[in-house]
C-alpha cells in the first residue's frame, strides 16, 4: 500500500482498499495490513470510517436471531468468573490472575479535556460562576465520574469518585511493577477535586508497563495497606 | 431499539458496569447473532464467535465516541470483522493488496475525491446507479462476507473479472455519494 496523495490515483486505490476491507472480500493477510495501517494513517481510517458507516445500510439485511442462553453464561464466565471467586482477594492470586488482566476494561483514571466553546453550553449556568462540577453516574456502577470545568481555562476535569453506596467509601489507586506487591499510590479525592500528588519515593516507579488498578476500600483508604475491595479497573501505563 | 440506548449502555460498559453489559447483549445479540450465522453458516461457530465479539464489545467499549459512528453499525462492524476473520482463517483467500489495481473508468476528478466528506444516507439510491449484478456482488460480498473467488464463482465470471467489477463499482459508488 502506498501513503494517500492529495491527488491522483493512490487516493482511489486508497478508496478502494478501504471499501475492500469494509466489503470484506480482502484475503486474512490484506486485512492484517489494511489494520496496522489504519492504526497510523487517520486520513485512511476516515475512509474506512466513511464507508462503514455508508454500507452500514444493508446491515438491515441480517435476521435476529436469538441466541441461547448459554451464550451469555460463557461469556460472564470468561469475563468475571476468576475475579468473583476471590471475594476476599489474595493479592497475589488477583494479580496474576489471567481474566482480570483480560477482562476488565482499560480505564483512564483521570482524563482532563479541553472543552470547545460550543460545548461549553452543556453547562447551564448564570455567567457569574468561572467553575462548575457535575457527576456522571451510572446505574449499578461502582464509581461516578466528577466533572469539573472551569470556564476560565476552558478545561474540562473528569474524576472517578467511589459511587455512593450504603457505606462511605473511597478509591485507591495502585501501583503494580512486575510481580511485585501492589503500593498505594493514595485515595482519590471524593470530591473529584484535586489530583493524587504520587509521594516522591515512588514517582521513580511509574514507567511504560507499571501498571494501575483502582479498587473499591472503606471510606479513606484500605486499613490493611494491601488492597481490600474489589478492583474496578486496571490499565498499563503506556507512552503518550 | 434506539441508538442512542446503546450509545448509553456502550458509556456505562466503558465504565465496567455489568448490568448495562447484561442489558445491552440483551438488546443487541440478536443482531450479532444474526450476523455470525449469516456469515459463518454454522451454529457451533456463530456461538463461539459471538463470545469472542462480546468480549472484545467489553474491552473496547470506552473506544466508541458517540460523533464518529452510531452504536448499532459499531457493534455490527466488530461482529462481521469477528466472523469475516474466522471465515477467511477457515478458507483462505488469495492476497491482492500488493498487486496492481485496474482502476481505469470513471474519471473522477482526483482533486475532489481527495477530500474525506461526510454525506447522508444515499447509499441506496447510489446502489440504484451500478449495473444489477453489480450491485447484487457489492451486496452479497458485505451481507455474505464471501471473498473474491466465491462471489466469482456464484457470478459465474472470472477472478479478475470480479475484482474489476467490485473495484469499480466502489468508486462508482464514492463518486456518486458525493455528487
Amino acid at each position: 500500500m502506498t501513503a494517500p496523495t492529495p491527488e491522483g490515483r493512490d487516493f482511489r486505490r486508497d478508496e478502494v482498499i478501504a471499501g475492500e476491507y469494509v466489503l470484506g472480500v480482502l484475503s486474512a493477510d490484506d486485512r492484517r495490513k489494511v489494520e496496522a495501517r489504519l492504526a497510523s494513517d487517520r486520513n485512511f481510517a476516515a475512509m474506512v470510517d466513511r464507508w462503514q458507516s455508508n454500507l452500514s445500510s444493508f446491515d438491515d439485511t441480517y435476521d435476529l436471531v436469538v441466541p441461547p442462553p448459554r451464550t451469555f453464561t460463557a461469556i460472564e464466565r470468561r469475563l468475571f468468573e476468576t475475579a468473583q471467586l476471590e471475594p476476599a482477594p489474595s493479592r497475589r492470586g488477583l494479580w496474576n490472575s489471567l481474566a482480570v488482566w483480560r477482562g476488565l476494561a482499560l480505564v483512564s483514571l483521570a482524563a482532563v479535556a479541553v472543552m470547545g466553546a460550543s460545548m461549553a453550553g452543556l453547562f447551564k449556568v448564570p455567567s457569574t460562576g468561572t467553575s462548575l462540577v457535575a457527576e456522571l453516574a451510572g446505574k449499578g456502577s461502582a464509581i461516578d465520574l466528577v466533572a469539573q470545568f472551569d470556564r476560565a481555562s476552558g478545561r474540562l476535569k473528569v474524576t472517578p469518585v467511589a459511587a455512593r453506596q450504603a457505606e462511605q467509601k473511597s478509591l485507591e489507586l495502585w501501583l503494580i511493577n512486575g510481580s511485585n506487591p501492589a503500593i498505594s499510590l493514595g485515595v482519590l479525592p471524593q470530591s473529584g477535586e484535586g489530583e493524587i500528588a504520587v509521594p516522591s519515593a515512588f514517582q521513580s516507579r511509574i514507567s511504560a508497563g507499571s501498571v494501575l488498578a483502582v479498587s473499591v476500600e472503606p471510606l479513606g483508604g484500605s486499613p490493611t495497606g494491601s488492597a481490600t475491595g474489589p478492583i474496578i479497573a486496571l490499565g498499563k501505563a503506556r507512552s503518550h | 431499539m434506539i441508538d442512542e440506548d446503546i450509545a448509553g449502555l456502550l458509556g456505562r460498559v466503558s465504565l465496567g458496569d455489568r448490568e448495562a453489559f447484561a442489558e445491552l447483549y440483551r438488546q443487541t445479540s440478536p443482531k450479532l447473532f444474526g450476523i455470525c450465522l449469516r456469515i459463518l453458516g454454522n451454529r457451533g461457530e456463530a456461538e463461539e464467535a459471538l463470545q469472542e465479539i462480546y468480549v472484545k464489545i467489553w474491552q473496547r467499549a470506552g473506544r466508541f465516541s458517540q460523533g464518529q459512528a452510531a452504536a448499532m453499525s459499531w457493534l455490527a462492524a466488530i461482529a462481521r470483522n469477528q466472523a469475516i476473520d474466522l471465515i477467511r482463517a477457515r478458507k483462505p483467500a488469495a492476497n491482492v493488496i500488493d498487486e496492481a489495481y485496474d482502476l481505469a473508468d470513471p474519471a473522477a476528478d482526483p482533486e475532489k475525491s481527495a477530500v474525506v466528506k461526510a454525506e447522508g444516507r444515499r447509499i441506496d439510491a447510489c446502489m440504484e446507479e451500478l449495473e444489477k449484478d453489480r450491485a447484487e456482488a457489492v451486496r452479497r460480498a458485505y451481507v455474505e462476507g464471501l471473498s473474491y473467488q466465491e462471489l466469482a464463482d456464484n457470478f459465474a465470471v472470472p477472478l479478475n473479472t470480479m475484482r474489476t467489477w467490485l473495484r469499480r463499482s466502489l468508486l462508482k459508488l464514492r463518486e456518486c455519494m458525493e455528487r
